[in-house]
């Protein structure tokens, strides 16, 4: 088994690993990384549980090798949080209700960002098609799609729960 | 304890309170059982399981994988010759003598890392003599079947399920109530029909995962996603031979359960390849694909239904039969089937009645409990049969529903009355908010537009002894530790429990803090989180033993002051008089006490309030008759009503709108009893338009995302209202009784229902996929 | 074949050559046993299902001008076989000059897979079901190859020759699909029919082309293909006959619907029957036929 050396940047810290070739980056992060907050729904590519933004764009990481993120630029839901204060999709999806078993949310929250980051005002048809990837199987989404239209309109740190404890 | 009173409900009861795990969950913070870190000691095992339906094991080889490097443990049924079920012991942790489904676990391998493992079961030679096997319920139960379980009489089994040895009957419960066969003749109209409810799997996002260590004293802890550590610290110990009190049964945040994740499955396994792994934690992960033919699955069934009713609509009599595709193993099933046969009439006053629920043995999948626990699969056909003899008389639906459905104080189909209830105004609120009675042009010339409505009804099904316990203590800095056994698998019962004990207590929602991950060895006992109990009975354990803090508090505070407890009270945090206006906050007084008056000691101490729920009142059902006084604690009912579209060119139902109303008793927080209602009729939808675990020849074909579809995010409804009404459970906290399940039963009927009034077709089982709709409208005549 | 689903990717080795030169070379000499790669979403999901079990993955991203996607009024648009398909979505030209490429493959997966799947790595794989071959066979795309004696066109028309199976040879790499310039007033449409609304694979995939074009007897040129519902992607040459030689009207429009149900040979599996999937090639490409047949009626 040959192993790659790879350097990366992972919410906003520079990082170098030494990965075999059949790791993915799912994979990479949650067992070498200690970043268990991205999920493994199904390891196929079908659930998006596993969704992180690689270079800015969503992907299922289950579905990209470790080695292929030679630097690259990667963000999981433990770096959504700036300075201290919750993302807006962060404190509009827990303020609606939209977080229940909380398995799908790391993944939605990545989606969510994504599209925010690329429309800014995105109306309720476009944020269920960006989020088509993101299975729930708990709250049926419409808290979820209702949260991230409340976030679109949102300031980072205008709600109460932004401030970390 | 819990009775209601309206005279006053204390903060935070009714009130939305931010979900207590929610900012965790968001920041991806919660822990989850793949997300525990157990150093590098940790093993990880692969099961080798059965390539056939129904074989008999020859011979098991594993020298060579015992060989391969890395391999730390493998194990075989050989060394594990218990049995294991929660109503009925039919199952054993590891195959020995024979194989009953495609998945049958026969060899445990421990490994260095997942992939040595699964190159380990590909190195075990198992011979098997492959058997025929039974692949329908009602062929299972002809006399030429063969046996899956020939010991069956030899099986441990509580005093409430019946199986019929020398069959593949693993429970047969029986409704035998008037007298059926004269009635018919008083019938104006008859309605006979039979549906077919396939195998659906509850596709929780997080597999099921356990991690088990055995250590050197024998005691043994597994941690788990698990919505039962309690129960599976008694059958797991049960099954080894061990006693409860050496398994410590720990579990995290549960991604997702729906029932999945109840009794015993994958857990016993990862348990017993522990015991041989000298010490070592073994963690045992379902794939997805394993998830979906490996873990329990929701039974089929065959249900034939025979009801009439006389010239003014009442219904006089029912017969029902039902065939449920119990899969390899009914130790949990059974009672899904006995729960299906209690409540056979639906949520109607039938005097005459002839249940017949049957419990098969087949070589398919592990029938095991799912959102509804047998509710969906028979209101699925029998909220059918209702429509279609309403409309056979010439009545309306909803009328129909109206004049038939229970009230409070109905005869119930087991004999008891039904308590004080709001079915009524839950058909009212969703036919009233459909709009039902007008029908809106289709949206373009090639779509139907239809509308439909369904009711039901559910009680929690368990043992009539299923017993919840609580403890809540203070902290130096007026902080509420409340210690509860039931989890939270995303249905909000830490939030509920945390609100109810601020409510008793009184102090703020904000200083309550829930003691999570559940830990058997620190938690106080819970039998199970199932059958959407918790609300009712965990919370009244909750609210006596915060109530019980309260008594000791304000008994401190009354002898430190020379005042009587009568006078004084907890508010917003703060032990306050009445009379004297003296306060002192919560703080330190519940681990130091206070002075006494004098200067001279101190009383108090640091307290700690229990508190301890069971049903008392539950009686047994005949097993002749299913007669009996009080059937089950009680039953939530509710209603719900959808408006759809049916495109004609290519089959695919649309939801327009939804609306759901059910009677929870009393909203503890309204918008996550709305949450569950809103989550439970998109899982509605989907099991109605998508799923189906499709088996041919004992093999599941469609064990993936890729091919068993679920509901994603464009596929819910346009609008989805969700009611709630509050008729209050006379012995539940403020009222309350449960909602988890609920929401899920009435959709696929009333879905069902639509398509007939859009276009005039019924199909015998879901789902309603556009394939299924157009071939249906195409042999129908409708479209060409 | 899900039943036997590995928990992860099985062992092989990730090769990254420094030009095509090398990866062709590579290829060729691993005949059998590597593969050339860029999203990998079909490549990694099979390998766990141990439908595929090469030793070696050859990543081919970085090589030549694979990221590049470009339109040139002469040489039309051309995609690079790593641009993924969220790139051709919002690549301008595609939107204004190419709409049916953009439908399609908007149609495909997910955001997240989108981010990964390629134009090229759909055609590649041959797979019955993809979504853009129909829009890249009508639009008459080439493929450019690079293989073991240099570069080479491949029409797509020809590239197809089984279920799976393609031309390529050991040693080829697909480098770019190049649409020619597009006709004037050219209208498109894709309609896919899966199990949920979106993001199903299709059951049934039609895809027409039309512009208008003064040597047809009906004045227009209207060209169908079908996906999923025969071993390679389907174009039902009868469509483009019935709807060049007489006036264009729903009988006709009909007729065409007719050919393409009969061309089809579907087969029965977990997602669709043999009828039902013959009946919904004739009623989604009436459909398809009429809006691209108003699109350019306007």
């Amino acid at each position: 088994m040959v192993f790659h050396k790879i350097n990366l940047t992972v919410n906003d810290e520079y990082e170098e690993m030494v990965v075999p070739s059949n790791m993915t980056l799912l994979q990479m992060l949650r067992e070498k990384m200690a970043l268990t907050g991205t999920k493994n729904g199904c390891s196929a590519g079908e659930c998006g549980a596993c969704t992180v933004l690689m270079n800015g764009e969503p992907v299922n990481s289950c579905m990209v090798l470790a080695v292929e993120c030679n630097a690259a630029t990667i963000i999981t839901v433990e770096g959504l949080a700036r300075d201290n204060q919750l993302d807006p999709v962060q404190e509009a999806v827990i303020e609606a209700g939209g977080v229940q078993c909380g398995f799908c949310t790391p993944g939605i929250l990545m989606s969510s960002r994504a599209l925010l980051n690329r429309n800014p005002d995105p109306d309720e048809k476009e944020i269920a098609e960006a989020l088509v990837g993101n299975l729930c199987r708990c709250t049926g989404y419409a808290r979820i799609i209702r949260a991230i239209k409340e976030a679109a309109r949102m300031k980072p740190g205008t709600s109460a729960l932004s401030a970390t404890d | 304890m819990g009775r209601a009173s309206d005279a006053l409900i204390p903060r935070p009861i009714g009130e939305s309170k931010l979900r207590i795990d929610g900012r965790d969950k968001a920041i991806g913070a919660a822990l989850y059982t793949d997300d525990l870190q157990f150093g590098n000691a940790l093993l990880h095992a692969r099961i080798k399981r059965s390539p056939h339906p129904h074989a008999l094991i020859k011979r098991i080889d594993v020298s060579k994988a015992r060989a391969l490097p890395g391999v730390k443990a493998v194990v075989t049924g050989q060394d594990f010759p218990g049995y294991i079920g929660l109503y009925l012991q039919d199952r054993q942790i590891f195959c020995r003598d024979r194989v009953r489904y495609v998945g049958d676990p026969v060899v445990g391998v421990a490994a260095i890392s997942e992939n040595i493992a699964e190159q380990a079961l590909d190195l075990i030679d198992v011979d098997y003599e492959v058997l025929e096997p039974v692949l329908d319920p009602e062929l299972g139960v002809s006399a030429q079947a063969p046996l899956i379980h020939p010991d069956l009489e030899k099986y441990a089994v509580v005093n409430f399920i019946f199986p019929e040895p020398g069959t593949n009957i693993s429970n047969h419960f029986k409704i035998r109530k008037g007298d059926v066969d004269n009635a018919w003749d008083q019938c104006a109209s008859i309605v006979e029909r039979r549906y077919r409810i396939p195998h659906i799997q509850h596709v929780p996002l997080e597999p099921h995962i356990a991690v088990a260590k055995q250590d050197e004293l024998g005691e043994v802890t597994l941690w788990g996603s698990s919505q039962s550590p309690f129960a599976q610290r008694n059958l797991i110990a049960q099954s080894l031979g061990l006693s409860q009190s050496e398994i410590r049964v720990v579990s995290p945040y549960v991604g997702g359960g729906f029932g999945s994740k109840a009794g015993v499955s994958m857990e016993a396994l990862a348990v017993a390849i522990a015991t041989r792994a000298r010490g070592r934690p073994v963690k045992l992960r379902l794939t997805r694909e394993e998830e979906f033919y490996t873990a329990f699955v929701r039974q089929g069934l065959v249900a034939h239904f025979k009801m009439g009713c006389d010239a003014s609509g009442r219904l006089l009599a029912m017969e029902n039969k039902f065939y449920w595709d119990g899969g390899a193993y009914t130790e949990y099933g059974v009672n899904i089937t006995r729960a299906a046969g209690y409540s056979c009439t639906g949520p109607y006053e039938v005097p005459n009645v002839r249940g017949d629920s049957y419990c098969v043995y087949t070589n398919h999948p592990v029938g095991g409990p799912m959102r509804g626990f047998g509710m969906p699969e028979m209101h699925a056909g029998l909220e059918q049969c209702i429509d279609e003899l309403s409309l056979q008389i010439g009545m309306d639906p909803v009328e129909f529903r109206r004049l038939n459905c229970l009230k409070t104080g109905s005869t119930l189909v087991t004999g008891g009355r039904m308590h004080a209830i709001g079915l009524l105004q839950c058909l009212e609120k969703v036919s009233e908010a459909i709009e039902w009675g007008s029908k809106a042009p289709p949206s373009t010339p090639t779509k139907r537009r239809g509308k439909g409505v369904a009711i039901m009804w559910k009680a929690p099904a368990m043992p009539p002894n299923a017993g919840s316990s609580a403890w809540v203590e203070l902290a130096e800095d007026g902080q509420v530790n409340v210690g509860v056994g039931g989890q939270d698998m995303g249905q909000g019962s830490f939030t509920i429990a945390a609100q109810m004990a601020a409510a008793a207590l009184g102090v703020p929602y904000e200083s309550v803090r829930v003691a999570a991950p559940v830990d058997t060895r620190y938690s106080p006992y819970e039998w199970q989180t199932v059958a959407s109990r918790l609300t009712w009975s965990m919370g009244n354990a909750v609210v006596s033993a915060a109530r019980d803090v309260r008594r000791q508090v304000l008994q401190v505070a009354a002898e430190a002051w020379g005042e009587t407890p009568e006078d004084l009270d907890i508010v917003n945090g703060t032990v306050i008089s009445y009379k004297s206006e003296k306060e002192t906050p919560l703080k330190n007084l519940g681990i130091y006490g206070l002075p006494k008056p004098d200067g001279r000691g101190w009383r108090g101490g640091p307290i700690i309030g229990r508190g301890s729920f069971m049903p008392s009142d539950v009686t047994g059902l005949d097993p002749e008759t299913g007669q009996g006084e009080k059937a089950v604690v009680h039953y939530t009912t509710g209603a719900q009503a959808v408006e759809l579209e049916v495109d004609l060119d290519t089959g695919r139902i649309e939801i327009i709108r939804g609306v759901g109303a059910f009677d929870v008793g009393r909203a503890i927080n309204p918008e996550m009893v709305k949450a569950q209602m809103e989550g439970g009729f998109v899982q509605g939808v989907s099991s109605a338009l998508y799923e189906h675990l499709q088996l041919k020849n004992g093999f599941v074909q469609n064990p993936s995302l890729v091919d068993y579809r679920i509901a994603t995010a464009v596929d819910i409804p346009g609008e989805l209202q969700s009611f709630i009404v509050e008729v209050p459970q006379d012995d539940g906290p403020w009222g309350a009784r449960g909602i988890g399940e609920h929401s899920m039963v009435p959709t696929l009927p009333a879905i069902a229902n639509a398509i007939y009034d859009a276009v005039g077709i019924r199909l015998e089982g879901p789902p309603f996929s556009a394939e299924k709709v157009f071939l249906a409208m195409l042999d129908a005549g409708i479209v060409k | 074949m899900s039943l036997d689903a590995h928990p992860g990717l099985p062992e092989f080795e990730y090769v990254k050559p420094e030009t095509l030169a090398e990866a062709s070379q590579f290829l060729a000499v691993h005949r059998g046993e590597a593969r050339p790669f860029v999203g990998g979403t079909d490549v990694f999901v099979r390998m766990r299902d141990g439908v595929w079990s090469d030793k070696y993955l050859v990543d081919v991203k970085c090589l030549g001008d694979l990221n590049r996607i470009a339109f040139e009024p002469l040489r039309g648009l051309v995609i690079g076989a790593a641009v993924n398909m969220n790139r051709v979505i919002a690549f301008q030209a595609v939107r204004e000059k190419y709409a049916v490429l953009a439908e399609a493959a908007e149609s495909c997966a997910s955001y997240q897979l989108r981010t990964r799947a390629t134009i090229v790595g759909n055609i590649c794989n041959a797979s019955p079901a993809g979504d853009t071959i129909g829009a890249c066979l009508l639009l008459d795309g080439i493929l450019d190859v690079h293989g073991t004696d240099g570069m080479r066109e491949e029409p797509l028309g020809s590239f197809f020759l089984g279920s799976g199976k393609t031309s390529l040879r050991p040693g080829d790499i697909v480098t770019s699909i190049r649409l020619p310039a597009p006709p004037k007033g050219l209208a498109g449409r894709y309609i896919k029919h899966g199990r949920n609304k979106i993001s199903d694979l299709a059951i049934v995939g039609v895809t027409v082309v039309g512009c208008p074009r003064d040597d047809q007897a009906s004045g227009y040129r209207i060209r169908l293909a079908l996906a999923s519902v025969a071993p390679v992607p389907l174009v039902v040459d009868e469509v483009e006959a019935i709807l060049s030689n007489k006036k264009i009207d729903a009988k006709g429009i009909a007729e065409a619907a007719q050919a393409a149900m009969s061309a089809c040979d579907p087969i029965d599996d977990v997602r669709g029957s043999t009828r039902y999937r013959r009946l919904m090639v004739r009623n989604l490409s009436i459909k398809a036929l009429t809006d691209v047949w108003e699109q350019l009626r306007k």
